[in-house]
């Protein structure tokens, strides 16, 4: 049965699953191939699911290079909001 | 040796390694499988995981400067017409045209001149008044005085695209090994002779240095020094809104920062704006020398929305919901060196495009192919990609 694992890029388990048959094993590589973590959470609710579904499809464990660090801004800002801040550059 | 069989690591031979699999190294992975040779590439991370995946997706033609930058973007640029056929899938490429709005009558000065250059080495090419520009890219303030408009510039995917020449090269034979890590090169009687991994020795005759702003990191295996330093370069990405871009925009601005000299804005920011397929929009940039620190200070985030929202008021309300951080590679004449080494044989270095990797990918695959054959279709540019071109520089 296929579910849902990233809601904000709506990423199949079946297109992760396939990805890491493909050779793409990392979180990192996994979102640049299927989305999965690039929407608006920033992978915050696939993260653990992710891991889970890598180790599965693996038989090992998750490999220790970059995985989805959100980044800034942590939350969604508007772009005129973030034009204000700072001063130094104006 | 006895260390990596130690920890259970098989050894293995390729006729060449490419190291680095991003738009470059994949690219010419490709390229060199296509001619029948035996190619293994290695990559510390994954496919396209760095540089190639935190950059804008503009293939820009009227922003280079004519003569050979030029003649080798355009070049590049026609290849990218029957890629698509060639590796067998999307990259979503897009001849869409592009766009540079111009503000001050400063730039407009500088843009004349730059669009008169361009349009006499043969770039198609326009100069457009403020309705013009208003007709072609809606989301343009009100207060520009007037674009540069060019309908042979393009854009492409570039996850797609590392991802496409990687598994185009895969069926044609390549194997690739992702999570291994280049530690050093083997060499005997000035010879390359293998590449240590974080997975074991490969052994090889010919290693290609592929890692665009890393490849200084190789080249200190190799023994043979070189001159890349990266350029940190920061993007904004927004929420998924309706298609508002037509093709590629950049301000000029952007066009000054990338070569005018001593009048650099503040972390040489300038515009450069792209909407994916997906309906994200990349806005870009900045352009700082800070090493490799991927910390990026709240003032250039503020600085880049603060000149987007200048140029493109629409954006003002338009959410961003994460930033990218890549560092390009910098040589300090805007082209990227392809050689061979003189001091090691079978070292090759294929590195230093700057921010025109993208655009320079299709060719560099061809350009290492045609170096390593020694000729083909390319090898008319390989003389002024050497890496001794800046042996006076590094002198002083």
């Amino acid at each position: 049965m296929d579910c849902v694992i990233c809601r904000c890029e709506e990423v199949l388990l079946s297109d992760i699953v396939r990805a890491i048959e493909d050779g793409y094993t990392s979180h990192r590589e996994i979102k640049l191939k299927t989305r999965a973590g690039m929407g608006i959470c920033q992978g915050r609710t696939c993260r653990l699911l992710l891991d889970q579904v890598i180790a599965s499809v693996s038989q090992g464990p998750v490999p220790k290079t970059i995985g989805i660090a959100p980044n800034v801004p942590i939350r969604p800002i508007m772009l005129g909001d973030l034009a204000k801040g700072g001063g130094k550059a104006k | 040796m006895s260390m990596y069989m130690k920890a259970g690591i098989r050894m293995t031979s390729a006729e060449i390694v490419v190291i680095g699999a991003g738009v470059i190294g994949t690219s010419i992975a490709f390229r060199l499988a296509e001619s029948g040779r035996q190619v293994m590439m290695i990559d510390r991370n994954g496919i396209g995981a760095a540089t190639s995946s935190a950059c804008d997706k503009a293939i820009f033609l009227q922003s280079k400067r004519p003569g050979l930058h030029m003649d080798l973007a355009r070049e590049s640029r026609n290849m990218y017409n029957t890629l698509e056929e060639e590796l067998g899938q999307s990259v979503e490429f897009k001849g869409a045209g592009g766009t540079v709005a111009i503000h001050t009558e400063q730039q407009m000065l500088f843009m004349k001149k730059f669009v008169h250059d361009q349009t006499q080495a043969g770039i198609n090419v326009s100069l457009l008044n403020q309705k013009e520009a208003k007709e072609q890219q809606p989301i343009l303030a009100d207060d520009i005085i007037g674009a540069s408009y060019s309908p042979d510039d393009a854009e492409v995917n570039p996850l797609k695209l590392s991802q496409g020449f990687a598994t185009a090269a895969k069926r044609l034979g390549v194997e690739i090994m992702t999570h291994t890590e280049a530690i050093g090169i083997e060499k005997s009687n000035g010879k390359v002779t293998g590449v240590k991994t974080s997975k074991g020795v490969i052994s090889t005759e010919t290693v290609i240095n592929a890692c665009g702003p890393f490849a200084s990191s190789i080249a200190r295996f190799s023994g043979v020094p070189m001159n890349i330093k990266p350029r940190r370069g920061v993007i904004l990405i927004s929420e998924k809104v309706d298609p508002i871009v037509n093709g590629s925009l950049l301000d000029a601005q952007y066009i000054a920062a990338k070569h005018l000299s001593g009048q650099q804005p503040e972390y040489g920011i300038g515009l450069s704006l792209g909407q994916t397929d997906s309906g994200n929009l990349l806005i870009g940039g900045s352009r700082e020398f800070v090493g490799f620190n991927k910390h990026v200070h709240s003032d250039v985030l503020h600085a880049i929305a603060y000149h987007a929202c200048k140029v493109v008021p629409a954006l003002t309300n338009i959410r961003i919901i994460r930033s990218m951080v890549g560092f390009r590679p910098f040589t300090g004449d805007g082209l990227p060196i392809i050689d061979r080494s003189e001091q090691l044989r079978g070292y090759i270095l294929a590195a230093g495009h700057e921010g025109d990797g993208i655009a320079l990918s299709p060719i560099t695959g061809c350009l290492v192919r045609d170096l390593l054959n020694g000729g083909g279709p390319t090898s008319r540019f390989l003389p002024h990609l050497t890496s001794d071109r800046f042996k006076e520089k590094t002198l002083l």
